[in-house]
C-alpha cells in the first residue's frame, strides 16, 4: 500500500448531512477530494465525526451526476441538452405563460435543507419578488415545522435553546422520539459521555432504539409508547407532576403568564391523563409515567432532545407544546443543561426554517399579512408583495390536481419519494405543466419535470448552513461546480432571465442582505464568521459573536414571558382495524442519509444495501412469516414490498423500517393525513398488513429508476 | 405585477373534502380553550396560514350548510368575516 497522498490544498467547510453541522477539513489535489478529515476547531463536533461524513463525500463526482441543463415540452418525451441560457429563457417564459393563463398564483416553489442560507432565502426572494406571490415553502414543511409552531407558541423561538455542548451539563436527559446515536451520531457519542458520568436518560419511543439500549447507552425509563400516543403520554407526565407539585412555581410566576399556566394545569391535570388512564392507551406501564415524570422534574438540570417522532404527527405541533409546557413547568430553561432542542435531521433544516422559505412568514418568522414587516421587504427588493399567505407544499400539490397550480421550481428536493402518499403527489405532478427540477442527479420527481437545472453539491459552492444548535457555518468551495454554477447563482440568473434585475458579487452579498432583513441575522456575515469560526444566532449589536442559550432573562414573546398551551390529547384518524391490524413507524439509519440520494452513492451502501422490515417474532409467527422472506405491507394508500426480519426493538402490533432506498417506496404506504396546524405529514403512523409474497418478483423489476439495475448489481457483489 | 384573474379555472382550489377534514383538525386543537378564545384561534389560524382561495372555499361551503364542519369550526370560520375580529398574526394562546 502507497502511503496516504499529501493534499496540496486544506478547506475548511461543514459536512451537509445532519443537523449536527460538524467542521470538516476538505483535503484536495488539483480538482480532486482525497480526504475528508473533522475539524479539530469545530464548535459541534470538536474534532468527532461520523462515518458518513468522514466517509460518504464520493456522491459528488459520481458518474450519474448530471452537468448539462435539459429541458422537454413534455414528459413523455426524451430530455433535451441545452445552453444554460436556453434552459433559463424556456423555464421563464414557460413561468409568465402559466401565470397569464391559469393565474399569479398558479406557480410557486420549494427550497432544500440541502441548500445554504443564501440559496434559501434567493428562493424566497425569486417567489416573492418575481413570481409575485407566496407560495413558497421548504422542505421542513414535511419534518420540523411543527417545531416552529409549537416553541414559538411557547417560548417565542422555533429553535433549540441550547448549544450542543449544554449536555455536558445535564443531570437527565429526555430523548422522545428521536435516536441521536444512529440519527445525529457525533451529539449522540457527546450524549453517551454525559450518560458515563452518571446522567439519567429517559426516552419515549415507540422503538426499542439504539439509544435505548446499546453500548454506553442504557435508559432508566423507556416509554415504548404505541405510535400516535405522544400527547397523551407527555400530558399524562405533565398530570404527574402537576398532581405531586413537581412544578417550579418561582419559575413559573416570575419568567411565565400564571394565568396560561393555571389553565393548563386544570386540563393535565384532569383525570383523562392520569397514569392510570394513559398507561394502557399508549401501551406502557403507568409507573414508568410516573417514573420518568419524577426523574425530569427532580434535574436538577434535566434536558428534552426531540426529533421526528414528534413532528411526524397529527398531533405533531401539541406534540412539540407538550414539550414547551413541560420545559417552563419544571423551570428547564434559561441555563446550560436544561431546555428543548430539536434535533434535526438535514444539515440546513435550522436555515430553511429562518430565511422565509415559508407562505406565511418572512425571514425571521415575522408575518407576511404584518404591513410593516412587509413594507421593508418590499423598500429592499423595490416591487410590491403579496399580502395573503400562500399555498404550503402539500396544498400545492392538492392545488394542482384541481388545476390550479401549474409550475413549480424545485430546488434539491425529491418529493416523489420523501413527501406522503407517492400515488397523490405522482397524480399532482402529471397535471402540472412545467415542472422545474434542480438537483445534482435525476431522481424520482425528475420523471415528472420539464426543465433540469443542474446543481452544485455543498462542496461547490459558497455560503453558510445553521445548524441545529442555530449555529451559523461557512460552506466554503472546496472544487469547483461541475456544471459550472453555484445553486445561488442558477436562483439569480433565473431571476434574471424573468425580467428581475438583480446582481451579486459573491454569495457573501446575499449573507448581507439577508442580515439586513432578518433581526437574528443581523450581525452575521462571512466576515465574522471568517473570523470566529461560527456563531449562534442571535447574533447582533448586544451579541456581536452570538449567543449559546437563549431565553436566560426573558423570551422573545411581546410581553417578555413563556406560556402554556392547552394540549388536549386527539388520537389520529388513521386507525388500525381488522384490514391494517399493524401499525407501521420509519426511522433512519446510521451509514445512510434520508432518501439516500447521496449515500447510496458511495461505499457506505456496504453497510446497509436495502431496507427491511422489522417485526416481532409474535406478528411474523402470526403469518407464517420467517426470516429474510418477502413481503407486502399495504396501507389504505398504496402497497410496497419488503424483506422482513426479526427484531426485538419493535413491540407486537408495530412494525418499523428505514426509506433509504427508492425502490422501498415507503412512502407508497403513508397515510394523507397531517399535522393540524402545519400539514406535516404523519409519516410515523400508518395502518398497514403484512403478507408473505408466494413468488417474489426481483426487486428491481418493480422500479423503474434508471439506475436501480445498477445498484442492484452493487449490492450482489457485496453480498456474494 | 400580474393581474391575478384566472377565468380558464373553475372549482375549488382544494379538493372540499381534504378542506374539512383540515378545518376540523384545527378545530379539535382549540376545543380546550374557552368559548370565545376557541373562535379567536380558530379564526386567527385560518386567517394567518390559509391561503385566501381555501378560507374562500371554507366560507362558501359553510354557506351551503358546513356539511361535515363541526359547530365550533363554523363559529370561528365565520368570524373572518367580521372587521371587529381583524387581528395581526401572533404565536401563543388564543388571546381575548
Amino acid at each position: 500500500m502507497p502511503n496516504p497522498r499529501k493534499p496540496e490544498r486544506e478547506t475548511i467547510t461543514i459536512c451537509a448531512y445532519c443537523g449536527v453541522g460538524c467542521g470538516f477539513k476538505a483535503e484536495t489535489i488539483g480538482n480532486e477530494i482525497i480526504r475528508m478529515t473533522p475539524w479539530k476547531e469545530g464548535k459541534a463536533n470538536h474534532g468527532h465525526s461520523c462515518v458518513k461524513g468522514r466517509f460518504a463525500y464520493d456522491y459528488w463526482c459520481h458518474p450519474d451526476r448530471i452537468k448539462t441543463p435539459m429541458i422537454r415540452g413534455s414528459i413523455e418525451e426524451p430530455w433535451r441538452k441545452v445552453s444554460w441560457d436556453e434552459a433559463f429563457d424556456h423555464a421563464a417564459k414557460e413561468l409568465r405563460r402559466i401565470q397569464s393563463k391559469y393565474g399569479r398564483s398558479s406557480v410557486g416553489g420549494v427550497s432544500s435543507s440541502r441548500c445554504t442560507n443564501e440559496e434559501i432565502f434567493l428562493t424566497q426572494k425569486f417567489v416573492r419578488a418575481v413570481l409575485g406571490n407566496n407560495n413558497i415553502d421548504n422542505c421542513a414543511r414535511i419534518c420540523h415545522s411543527p417545531t416552529q409552531f409549537g416553541l414559538s407558541a411557547t417560548v417565542g423561538t422555533g429553535a433549540a435553546s441550547q448549544h450542543f455542548d449544554s449536555i455536558l451539563q445535564a443531570d437527565v436527559i429526555m430523548v422522545v422520539g428521536a435516536n441521536p446515536t444512529e440519527g445525529h451520531p457525533v451529539f449522540g457519542s457527546m450524549m453517551k459521555r454525559r450518560i458515563r458520568q452518571g446522567a439519567k436518560l429517559i426516552v419515549i419511543d415507540p422503538r426499542r432504539t439504539e439509544t435505548v439500549d446499546s453500548p454506553h447507552c442504557r435508559a432508566d425509563v423507556h416509554l415504548a409508547l404505541r405510535p400516535g400516543t405522544n400527547v397523551a403520554i407527555l400530558n399524562s407526565i405533565a398530570h404527574v407532576i402537576v398532581r405531586e407539585n413537581r412544578h417550579d412555581s418561582e419559575f413559573i410566576k416570575s419568567r411565565c403568564e400564571w394565568q396560561e399556566f393555571e389553565h393548563w394545569a386544570e386540563l393535565v391535570g384532569s383525570e383523562e391523563y392520569s397514569p392510570d388512564k394513559i398507561g394502557p392507551i399508549a401501551g406502557v406501564d403507568p409507573e414508568d409515567i410516573r417514573r420518568a415524570a419524577r426523574i425530569y422534574s427532580t434535574g436538577p438540570q434535566s434536558t428534552i432532545y426531540y426529533g421526528l417522532g414528534v413532528t411526524e404527527h397529527s398531533q405533531g405541533s401539541t406534540g412539540v407544546m407538550c414539550l414547551g409546557n413541560l420545559g417552563l413547568a419544571c423551570g428547564m430553561y434559561g441555563r446550560e443543561g436544561v431546555g428543548v432542542n430539536p434535533l434535526r435531521g438535514q444539515g440546513n433544516v435550522q436555515g430553511g426554517s429562518c430565511l422565509g422559505s415559508w407562505p406565511h412568514v418572512f425571514s425571521g418568522y415575522r408575518f407576511v399579512t404584518d404591513d410593516a414587516t412587509r413594507e421593508s421587504f418590499e423598500a429592499e427588493w423595490g416591487v410590491e408583495l403579496d399580502s395573503e399567505p400562500g399555498l404550503r407544499l402539500p396544498n400545492m400539490f392538492d392545488a394542482a390536481l384541481t388545476g390550479h397550480f401549474k409550475g413549480m421550481y424545485i430546488m434539491g428536493e425529491d418529493p416523489v419519494q420523501s413527501d406522503p402518499n407517492q400515488n397523490h403527489i405522482i397524480a399532482a405532478l402529471r397535471n402540472m405543466e412545467c415542472v422545474i427540477i434542480h438537483d445534482l442527479f435525476l431522481n424520482e420527481t425528475s420523471k415528472f419535470a420539464h426543465v433540469f437545472l443542474p446543481g452544485s453539491s455543498s462542496l461547490e459552492k459558497d455560503g453558510t448552513f445553521t445548524s441545529a444548535e442555530r449555529r451559523i457555518g461557512r460552506v466554503r468551495k472546496v472544487v469547483e461546480p461541475l456544471a459550472g454554477y453555484q445553486d445561488w447563482e442558477v436562483t439569480v440568473k433565473l431571476m434574471n432571465a424573468m425580467g428581475y434585475d438583480v446582481e451579486y458579487a459573491h454569495a457573501g452579498e446575499v449573507l448581507d442582505e439577508l442580515a439586513r432583513l432578518t433581526p437574528a441575522y443581523e450581525g452575521a456575515s462571512f466576515e465574522l464568521v471568517d473570523r470566529v469560526g461560527s456563531a449562534q444566532w442571535p447574533v447582533n449589536t448586544t451579541a456581536p459573536e452570538g449567543t449559546e442559550v437563549l431565553h436566560t432573562e426573558q423570551f422573545p414573546r411581546a410581553n417578555g414571558l413563556g406560556t402554556f398551551m392547552l394540549t388536549g390529547f386527539v388520537p389520529t384518524r388513521e386507525r388500525v382495524n381488522e384490514q391494517y391490524p399493524l401499525l407501521l413507524t420509519t426511522g433512519r439509519i446510521l451509514s445512510q442519509y434520508n432518501v439516500g440520494t447521496q449515500t447510496r452513492r458511495t461505499a457506505n451502501s456496504q453497510w446497509h444495501p436495502e431496507d427491511v422490515l422489522e417485526m416481532s417474532l409474535g406478528d411474523m409467527q402470526a403469518r407464517g412469516l420467517r426470516v429474510g422472506d418477502s413481503v407486502t405491507i399495504t396501507s389504505r394508500f398504496g402497497s410496497t414490498r419488503l424483506k422482513v426480519v426479526e427484531s426485538v426493538r419493535v413491540n407486537p402490533g408495530v412494525i418499523y423500517t428505514t426509506f433509504h432506498h427508492a425502490e422501498s417506496k415507503a412512502n407508497a404506504v403513508t397515510s394523507d393525513l397531517s399535522d393540524w396546524a402545519t400539514n406535516c405529514p404523519e409519516y410515523k403512523v400508518t395502518a398497514v398488513e403484512v403478507a408473505k409474497v408466494r413468488s417474489p418478483k426481483p426487486r428491481h423489476a418493480e422500479s423503474s429508476v434508471k439506475h436501480a439495475a445498477h445498484r442492484e448489481r452493487e449490492a450482489k457483489e457485496i453480498w456474494t | 405585477m400580474i393581474d391575478d384573474e384566472s377565468p380558464n379555472v373553475a372549482g375549488d382550489v382544494i379538493d372540499l373534502e381534504r378542506l374539512i377534514v383540515m378545518a376540523n383538525q384545527i378545530g379539535d386543537f382549540f376545543a380546550p380553550y374557552p368559548t370565545e378564545r376557541s373562535r379567536e384561534g380558530l379564526r386567527n389560524h385560518l386567517r394567518t396560514y390559509w391561503d385566501p382561495r381555501m378560507r374562500n372555499a371554507l366560507l362558501a361551503h359553510i354557506d351551503a350548510g358546513g356539511d361535515g364542519l363541526d359547530l365550533r369550526v363554523i363559529e370561528g370560520a365565520q368570524l373572518l368575516r367580521e372587521k371587529a375580529a381583524d387581528k395581526s398574526g401572533y404565536y401563543g394562546p388564543p388571546q381575548h
